[in-house]
């Protein structure tokens, strides 16, 4: 299925869009200009319409079961206070009016047209990218990815139903990835290529995109938890312990490691020991059967890989019910086994910078536990070490209003600056 | 002849407790040579304290260790070096677009053919008369190596196929569905002098049969058609139907009766060939042994429990898959409470377990997971 015009049409429409997608683009660009206030005050409205279960017929239909409870999470983002705030911390006041320069003014406008490459692993995603594009005034073409079961289209085109003005400003494409020739020239048309996954898909982007269009990786990244001392080490640990079970590992911001502060294998084998039952108590919580039968699989699986691909290495191994703690004796940064299955590792904060930037490029979250007088001088040695974001222990996943992504304020990317001279 | 062999050749397909000490010292055998072979198998095995030699009744099969097929998603572990001529190199169908890669060798591949013969026999799947074939699944193409696609094409040889249609085509590096194009095949075909056989997944037969039923078409397919229902509801779980539903759709638009409509089961990691009784119960063939394992210990559970599904075969040699963990749950019942006659115990699949699609943005993840995100 195809996203033009506001209208959802089908595939076999592909080429004939193609052959006139040019044309159509250039006149947009030439005649049209897409306010901010006209995404906001759409959004809003849909923000609205979500909240009085306008809505949930779609939801159910395209969406998988705990979509409303991760829609619950974004929701306070959908509002105009949130949207112009992002609008004004991400770009400043220079966003809304032209500011003088000796040589005359200096604005901000869109950077044209944004090819939008976007992964499937967390639902509404695609449609998150188009809004940050159409926020910045950009004409948006998306690639949908696999996964998707028709969310984003249902999104999108219940936008534009709304405030047809976006119409020109939004193309979704249900192209595979294997269709190279469609997606090259898609990206022929682009002034910017904006990528979400992997390091296979980026590095096919990359391929993609010809010389002269900018390229926008938001790669995937690794996340860990730092462990120094408490403030209340019931209360930390115990927020810890829920949040690998729930994210189950699978986030940017998941917990792929429990780095302590310490050099002693022996407290780091106690560690592990307490932490156990911690964690096997977050990963009963609320479970179903089902649930339990994947835990277990899990557990299962880790303890057998621990076997096969950790033969000649020195691991300790806990397992516990639908979870385990692997403590390891290097202090690499690396994917854990997933799925409530932790890695610890010992890194003495002398270490941190330099083992830790051997992943640049890479870091994202560190959860923070440590006594507080301790907070801001690990919180210091963290952020020069090359993290994003520097949370609490069992926030590594929570969104805050107003923060960054992976360490930019993505809408300036979307932007360029035009000096016009009087 | 060796034990796998007299195992697949000499067993009468339902008759379990005869074919015990066989499939015992078949699964020994099995154990011995992936441990010989392959050196990850050997440490599995190792780990858990297993060898082959405590195995000595069929209640002592659940000491063989189970390996989630998971393990195959994000492992290649084989028990024949690469340059052994292997059979097959098969994978499966990735639901989640993770997929699992289990070589066959040509011992397994003779020992399937008893095996299939002998229940296409059982369940009359077999008949002289020709017949045309609508293939409700992949067309097989160089692209596909799934075994979905290989059995599918294998069970449009019980009768000598007259031609085939299929519903999924490789067009521009993806499959896509043709349903129309099956549906006026299907209407030619119901006018043909020779029956009709519709193999596929159940998914794609409710989707046609629902289609028809909209565009008002009713069909009588000749007498001796046959429904062949393999594969399960993959990424359509959510729309799954009761199977009365689907029976009574089959009868009121293609005019087959229900008797006419053959179930599978099967998993790339245990190829057994699982048909579904006239009651459609799957009974346990003699060429397979099920254990129901407990969703928090993996302990092995009685009878009438329900639980992890763990499959056990010693048919392949060229891969360790001896004892997979599914990520389904089931039960098992005693065959009499079927009353189809057969006396095996039967396995009911109650449905997949949490592994919900697997999606990650972790870096790395999505490589250990056998899976490009995006691109």
């Amino acid at each position: 299925m195809i996203l033009a015009h506001g209208t959802v049409l089908p595939d076999a429409d592909l080429p004939a869009l193609l052959d006139s997608l040019e044309d159509e683009l250039n006149a947009t660009r030439a005649n049209l200009t897409l306010e901010a206030e006209t995404v906001v005050s759409a959004i809003d409205t849909l923000g609205r319409r979500l909240d009085s279960g306008a809505l949930d017929h779609l939801i159910a239909q395209f969406a998988a079961p705990n979509m409303l409870d991760s829609l619950a999470q974004i929701r306070p983002a959908l509002c105009r206070e949130a949207l112009e705030d992002k609008l004004k911390t991400e770009l400043g006041p220079e966003a809304l009016s032209p500011r003088p320069r000796p040589f005359g003014r200096a604005r901000y406008l869109p950077l044209g047209i944004l090819f939008h490459v976007t992964a499937g692993n967390v639902a509404g995603l695609p449609a998150f990218s188009a809004v940050e594009g159409l926020l910045t005034g950009n004409i948006n073409l998306l690639k949908l990815p696999r996964e998707d079961k028709g969310l984003t289209l249902a999104i999108l085109s219940q936008l534009t139903d709304q405030e047809p003005r976006l119409a020109p400003f939004l193309y979704a494409f249900d192209v595979p990835s294997s269709d190279t020739a469609t997606l090259k020239r898609l990206a022929a048309l682009a002034d910017g290529l904006v990528v979400w996954g992997g390091d296979e898909a980026v590095r096919a982007c990359r391929g993609l995109a010809p010389p002269g269009c900018k390229l926008m990786e938001w790669a995937h990244r690794l996340s860990f938890a730092y462990v120094a001392g408490y403030e209340d080490r019931e209360a930390e640990l115990t927020a810890l312990a829920r949040h690998i079970v729930r994210t189950g590992g699978l986030l940017c911001s998941s917990c792929q490691v429990i780095y302590l502060d310490t050099e002693d294998w022996d407290r780091a084998q106690a560690f592990c020991r307490d932490f156990l039952p911690i964690l096997e108590g977050a990963a009963r919580e609320g479970r179903s059967p089902g649930q339990a039968a994947e835990a277990t699989l899990y557990s299962y699986e880790t303890l057998l890989e621990q076997a096969v691909d950790r033969r000649d290495f020195d691991d300790r191994f806990f397992p516990g019910r639908g979870c385990s703690i692997t403590l390891r004796r290097d202090q690499e940064l690396e994917l854990s086994h997933l799925h409530g299955n932790v890695l610890v590792k010992c890194l003495p904060r002398r270490a941190l910078l330099p083992v830790l930037r051997r992943q640049k490029g890479r870091l994202q979250t560190a959860g923070l536990l440590c006594a507080r007088w301790d907070r801001e001088a690990l919180s210091a040695i963290l952020a020069r070490a090359g993290v994003t974001r520097i949370t609490r222990a069992g926030h590594m996943s929570h969104t805050f209003p107003g923060e960054g992504h992976d360490g930019e304020y993505p809408l300036r990317r979307y932007v360029r600056v035009v000096d016009t001279e009087d | 002849m060796g034990s796998r062999q007299r195992l697949f050749w000499c067993s009468d397909p339902y008759d379990l407790p005869a074919s015990d000490g066989r499939f015992v010292r078949a699964a020994a055998d099995n154990c011995a040579f992936h441990i010989r072979r392959c050196p990850e198998y050997a440490a599995i095995a190792r780990r858990l304290g297993f060898s082959p030699d405590q195995l000595k009744t069929v209640e002592d099969l659940a000491k063989i260790p189970p390996i989630p097929t998971l393990f195959f998603k994000r492992h290649a572990v084989f028990s024949m070096p690469d340059r052994w001529p292997v059979a097959m190199r098969v994978t499966s169908s990735g639901t989640s677009g993770k997929f699992s890669q289990i070589n066959f060798d040509w011992g397994c591949v003779l020992a399937e053919v008893p095996m299939i013969l002998r229940l296409g026999w059982r369940h009359r799947l077999i008949s002289p008369v020709p017949a045309n074939c609508v293939v409700l699944g992949y067309k097989p193409d160089k692209h596909n190596r799934t075994g979905v696609t290989r059995t599918m094409f294998g069970l449009t040889f019980f009768s000598p196929p007259l031609r085939r249609t299929y519903a999924l085509h490789y067009k521009n590096g993806t499959y896509v569905p043709d349903l129309d194009r099956v549906i006026r095949d299907l209407e030619g075909y119901a006018s043909s002098p020779f029956p009709t056989r519709i193999i596929g997944f159940p998914s794609y037969l409710w989707f046609g049969l629902k289609r028809m039923e909209e565009l008002g078409i009713r069909l009588k397919l000749r007498p001796g058609s046959r429904i062949l229902l393999a594969g399960g509801w993959k990424q359509h779980y959510a729309q799954e139907v009761e199977k009365p539903r689907l029976y009574a759709l089959v009868r009121t638009v293609l005019g087959v009766e229900e008797d006419h409509i053959h179930e599978f089961f099967g998993a790339v990691e245990h190829p057994i060939f699982f048909n579904a009784c006239p009651r459609h119960r799957f009974h346990i063939p003699a060429y397979s042994r099920v254990v129901i394992r407990d969703v928090e210990t993996l302990e092995p559970l009685p009878m009438g429990k329900a639980g992890l599904v763990n499959l056990i075969s010693p048919l392949i040699k060229a891969t360790p898959v001896t004892s997979v963990i599914t990520d389904d749950l089931g039960y098992l019942e005693p065959g009499e409470a079927c009353g189809c006659g057969i006396p095996s115990p039967t396995l009911t699949i109650l449905g997949r377990v949490g592994l919900s699609d697997i999606t990650t943005c972790a870096a790395g993840a999505a490589q250990l997971l056998g899976k490009g995100e995006g691109l």
